[in-house]
């Protein structure tokens, strides 16, 4: 859905674990940040992947712009999407999640 | 004195450990959480067990090991928690080679306010912070650990949980031994044992 609404907004998954089972791993969440061309928003479901996510944050030692939204995954991936395939920046699709979401 | 190969044995008892009461964590998860605490703990410290045969030159190099393997295997919210505890832990440890109870106890309050502030969690929460930091507070060298953790374990069972996934569970979390707050004693057991 989120390729249909917005296709020249890159998406990345970065859940699951190394050998493919279910929850996550900082280092495959660090990996994908590691390739972000300009700026990134990065969303999660459950609080351990919160937490994994938040740790990426802190290990990633680039200088392109990436944050982390708390909110409910799905809307929230809906929203900025959207909202950057409509030419927003990072900053106002933080905005835009906090009021929309 | 808790050495490089004393810190060693005390994760090898503590995978061990785990992995004995790997069911027991599951059931107290499946109770009030989303039920893989043993199944994550089990595969965190089996990958730590897989590196505890490579050599250290410092406690601190084998605390930050630990920490970053528990960040990349464990899977579930123990990931981040126990492997900021142990990655912030290294930082204490610094290049000792031995710790006296006086630095192994600095070196586990750094992990304990690593957890809290990953977790963003307090004590009465009625997660592994409820025996870390109690436990470390009233931490003196003549203390018998074992028993007192075992304490800090059973009383988080009438707690109502506010934080985490057993929140969702409200009133109906009391009841329920923390799953995080037991295997969180299995691993200071361990610790402990070692330091003497």
């Amino acid at each position: 859905m989120l390729k249909e609404m917005a296709p020249a907004v890159p998406i990345h998954l970065a859940g699951g674990l190394e050998d493919g089972t279910i929850g996550t791993d900082v280092n495959r969440i660090l990996e994908v940040v590691e390739q972000v061309d300009e700026a990134a928003l990065i969303l999660s479901d459950i609080g351990s992947a919160t937490m994994n996510a938040e740790l990426a944050l802190d290990l990633y030692e680039g200088d392109k712009d990436v944050q982390f939204y708390d909110g409910p995954i799905v809307e929230s991936a809906f929203v900025a999407a959207v909202s950057a395939g409509n030419g927003m920046n990072l900053e106002q699709i933080m905005e835009q999640l906090k009021h929309e979401t | 004195m808790l050495t490089i190969d004393g810190l060693k044995e005390a994760l090898r008892n503590a995978q061990s450990e785990i992995e004995a009461n790997k069911d027991t964590l599951t059931d107290l998860d499946r109770a009030i959480g989303d039920g893989d605490h043993g199944i994550n703990m089990s595969r965190g410290f089996e990958a730590v067990a897989s590196v505890l045969d490579d050599d250290y030159d410092s406690l601190g190099a084998l605390s930050k090991k630990v920490g970053m393997t528990l960040m990349a295997k464990v899977g579930g919210a123990a990931g981040p928690l126990y492997g900021s505890a142990f990655v912030k832990a290294a930082t204490a440890f610094g290049e000792a080679k031995e710790a006296d109870f006086t630095l192994v106890k600095s070196a586990l309050e750094e992990g304990a306010a690593a957890i809290k502030a990953r977790g963003k969690s307090e004590v009465g929460q009625k997660t592994m912070v409820d025996v870390w930091e109690p436990f470390l507070n009233e931490l003196n060298d003549a203390d018998d650990y074992a028993a007192k953790l075992d304490q800090l374990v059973q009383d988080t069972e009438d707690m109502k949980a506010t934080k985490g996934r057993a929140s969702y569970f409200g009133d109906n979390s009391r009841g329920t031994i923390d799953p995080g707050a037991m295997s969180s004693a299995i691993v200071l057991k361990a610790i402990m044992k070692e330091v003497g």
